[in-house]
């Protein structure tokens, strides 16, 4: 059985109070010192130190394997708030045994856009981690997890090899997740299902004192992995679970650096990494026609396009894009990007109640969703404006 | 939820007390809990039926603010779940009947001294201190031994009620719904001041309409934490009237004009967007001691065509306003509670309050604004009526969370203050 840790790391670019009446102003969108601070902040109590443990584990234990991806927009932040945390990444990555994912540069909805929006995208982040790292990424996952049959498609004309997707019964059906898969439509694309319980026992349950299981220790999560049948398990979460989500005072970051330890003591498990899983035997063809993600309780896009508020913004943002591309300007259409990033929508969730809506609330930088959308729209307004003015 | 909010009040029985009655009083948390968690409604049983002496100011038909709606709405409900109450006011006039109320004023009373010189419902403002304690005085001659609990609302019979509490060993709760300070904006008047104190020291428990208030109780009063509780306002669900003909967008102000209330603020921040939404109609409806000056401020700012004073409007023409606006604003200095921004959520329209407002503690479903920040009341304003999408959004989720807890909830928690205060009696 083989055990893979994949850890995703992004950081968005917030923006600024943007008013009404700065329509015009020429004002920035983006509060670049406000969002370095909060990334310096998080570096402190996540990147840095859990960075150092994992290159730690992966000098300590030869077998120790972990993949890895990194936003375009995180990179940004990282080599202007904290240039540390970009050397940490390059030092573990010379140890050969991490590989690290293509996805979109802007950690965007690109997929939902017409066509060379995204494959614009993912170009521009394998040509960012090929200038920062020197790696060239054959493995694809998309923002948040979204997985459909054209997605594969999207992967396999591109050269990808593997895509991740969530492990989810609505549609694997009784298959488990346990397994690699091909896609249906492009076979030569195989597909890693995330084990979104043992995922979530760390990323969701971990700290929290109500859960049964509480504490978790990694022999006792090791012991469940050992217990699950099938060819692999795949750990797929974000890497701001260590130390961010939950803090160090959880013990979490200890609970990562014993994790290799765990799995070496218990015979049959081995690390393997998003790259070397996805050699293992399919499992057989799995075709996915609606697009899922690894949000929420219902797996859709409705995190990020649920409601009235997101599709208005969403649709917006698309049309802002578009004349973007025509207007011809680099500047223009990098704005418009940034803009496209997925969490801007994630702040305009209106969920009321729920343990979703929890999960939302904490992920936004806003009061509400409806201040995230109505400074969204004044950015954007803004930008449609400068980009009509260019155009005419 | 066990009982429809449709069905209509009257035609009700009145419930049994809940068991969240019976509950040692443990943490304000069971009552401050999420708005977005749906609240299950306790199990009914039978306990005992509590008589209540209830002493106000003013009373519908005629009321001026969120007290005299407050005071109707808690006796309806508390007297629905079985409690008797009798409910002094000062003066005699129209009101509005609830079974299970009686009223007391002075002068309907054959032991009392009070010579009936307020027949007709005069107004407030004539009253001076010797009146107030010529109320009081009268006050102490009723008896508090018919009854469970005395409760006061504001400083108005503060002197009377804390006094035959004591006298007839009776607990006394004191509600306070605004101090002296935020009316009068750091300039208070002593007489007032000291009543309120002296509610606040006397009463078992003290009830403030916000958290925001009760901060203010323990800074400035000195009032003891652990003895005040917050109890919101509510408001009743409404069903939106179709908007008004013509396509005008409404940007409504409703409230007194008084220096509390910020209405400058909106007036300036109307000038910032009458230049960029031309079909935007700005009204203020309300009567107050500020009026003739934002009149002159209005023509100030060349929005003398764009602004519409009302004056004082009736509960039909409020309910009217609220069908049409298209945004609501709230711009208070001070706003201890705010009960008219939960009404307009209540009819749909989306509300921009000053952050200190109380209201802001109950219901994330509005912007929130520092009081002194004119360009983002203006920003908010034009973003409203910009972006319909928002208004259409705001206003229906607003209308939902403002009225998942009513005056029904509310009651219950001020029901819940008495047996506290009985408890700490009978140990």
């Amino acid at each position: 059985m083989k055990v893979v840790l994949y850890l995703h790391l992004h950081q968005p670019w917030r923006l600024a109070r943007f008013r009404y009446f700065d329509l015009g102003s020429a004002r920035p969108y983006i509060d670049e010192r406000r969002n370095l601070e909060i990334f310096r902040g998080i570096a402190e109590q996540c990147y840095r130190p859990a960075l150092a443990r994992l290159a730690e584990a992966l000098e300590e234990f030869p077998d120790f394997r972990l993949s890895l991806s990194v936003t375009g927009t995180f990179l940004e932040q990282a080599k202007a708030a904290a240039p540390d945390v970009v050397d940490q990444l390059r030092s573990i990555l010379k140890t050969g045994r991490v590989s690290v994912l293509a996805e979109t540069y802007y950690h965007s909805l690109a997929f939902l856009l017409p066509p060379p929006e995204l494959a614009e995208e993912v170009d521009l982040h394998t040509a960012a981690l090929q200038r920062e790292f020197g790696i060239r990424a054959t493995s694809l996952r998309m923002t948040e997890l979204a997985y459909s049959d054209e997605l594969a498609a999207f992967a396999g004309r591109s050269g990808f090899r593997a895509m991740l997707m969530e492990g989810w019964e609505g549609v694997l059906g009784d298959r488990s997740p346990t397994h690699v898969y091909e896609s249906a439509t492009m076979p030569s694309v195989r597909l890693l299902p995330r084990h979104y319980r043992l995922s979530d026992d760390v990323g969701f349950r971990f700290s929290s004192k109500g859960w049964s299981d509480y504490p978790l220790t990694s022999e006792k999560f090791v012991g469940w992995i050992a217990a699950t049948p099938g060819d692999v398990v795949n750990l797929f979460m974000d890497f701001e679970t260590f130390g961010e989500h939950h803090p160090a005072s959880t013990g979490i970051l200890d609970f990562l650096s014993a994790l290799p330890h765990a799995v070496r003591a218990r015979p049959g498990l081995e690390w393997a990494t998003v790259d070397e899983a996805r050699d293992l035997p399919p499992a057989g063809p799995l075709s996915v026609p609606r697009t899922i993600s690894w949000a929420d309780q219902n797996r859709d896009l409705g995190a990020w396009l649920g409601n009235d508020l997101q599709r208005s913004a969403f649709e917006a943002a698309k049309k802002v894009n578009l004349l973007a591309h025509r207007a011809n300007d680099p500047e223009l259409l990098e704005i418009s990007r940034r803009l496209l990033t997925s969490d801007h929508f994630y702040y305009m969730y209106v969920g009321g109640h729920g343990a979703d809506a929890g999960v939302h609330q904490y992920f936004s930088s806003y009061g509400n969703p409806y201040d995230a959308y109505a400074n969204y729209m004044n950015a954007l307004t803004d930008l449609r404006r400068r980009t009509i003015e260019r155009l005419t | 939820m066990s009982t429809p909010k449709s069905s209509p009040r009257a035609f009700r029985r009145p419930i049994p007390v809940t068991k969240t009655e019976l509950e040692p009083f443990t943490s304000e948390l069971t009552w401050q809990r999420a708005p977005g968690v749906p609240k299950p409604r306790p199990p009914r049983v039978v306990e005992q039926r509590l008589r209540i002496l209830m002493i106000g100011w003013e009373w519908p038909p005629h009321h001026s603010g969120g007290l005299g709606v407050h005071c109707f709405e808690l006796c309806q409900e508390l007297t629905r779940m079985g409690h008797r109450i009798t409910f002094v006011l000062p003066f005699h006039g129209p009101r509005t009947e609830i079974a299970g109320v009686t009223f007391r004023t002075p002068g309907d009373t054959p032991e009392g001294p009070y010579p009936g010189a307020y027949e007709i419902g005069g107004s407030p403002t004539r009253w001076d201190s010797g009146d107030i304690g010529t109320f009081n005085a009268w006050i102490g001659t009723l008896s508090a031994k018919p009854f469970d609990v005395v409760h006061a609302h504001d400083w108005f019979g503060t002197a009377g009620g804390s006094a035959i509490a004591r006298r007839d060993g009776r607990p006394f709760v004191q509600t306070i719904h605004s101090t002296e300070y935020d009316r009068s904006l750091g300039h208070p008047w002593p007489d007032v001041l000291a009543r309120e104190q002296l509610g606040i020291d006397a009463a078992d428990r003290v009830i403030a309409v916000s958290n925001h208030l009760k901060e203010q109780l323990v800074e400035r009063y000195k009032a003891r934490a652990e003895k005040v509780r917050v109890i919101y306002n509510a408001v009743r669900p409404s069903e939106r009237l179709s908007a008004l003909g013509g396509a005008k967008k409404i940007v409504l102000y409703l409230g007194r004009l008084a220096a509390m209330k910020g209405v400058d603020t909106f007036l300036r921040a109307a000038a910032q967007v009458a230049r960029s939404e031309p079909g935007a109609l700005f009204v203020v409806a309300g009567e107050g001691p500020e009026y003739p000056r934002l009149l002159t401020l209005a023509a100030h700012l060349d929005l003398s065509d764009r602004v519409l004073f009302l004056g004082k409007v009736t509960d039909e023409e409020r309910t009217t306003l609220l069908a049409s606006a298209s945004v609501f604003v709230l711009p208070s200095v001070v706003e201890p509670f705010g009960i008219a921004a939960l009404e307009a959520m209540a009819a749909g329209v989306p509300a921009i309050v000053s952050k200190t407002s109380g209201v802001a503690e109950i219901t994330t479903g509005m912007f929130t604004v520092d009081f002194w920040d004119i360009d983002e009341f203006a920003s908010r304003i034009a973003e409203l009526l910009a972006y319909p999408v928002l208004r259409h959004t705001m206003g229906e989720e607003g209308r939902i969370s403002a009225t998942r807890e009513g005056w029904e909830e509310r009651a219950i928690q001020t029901a819940g203050v008495y047996r506290e205060v009985l408890a700490g009696r009978r140990r």
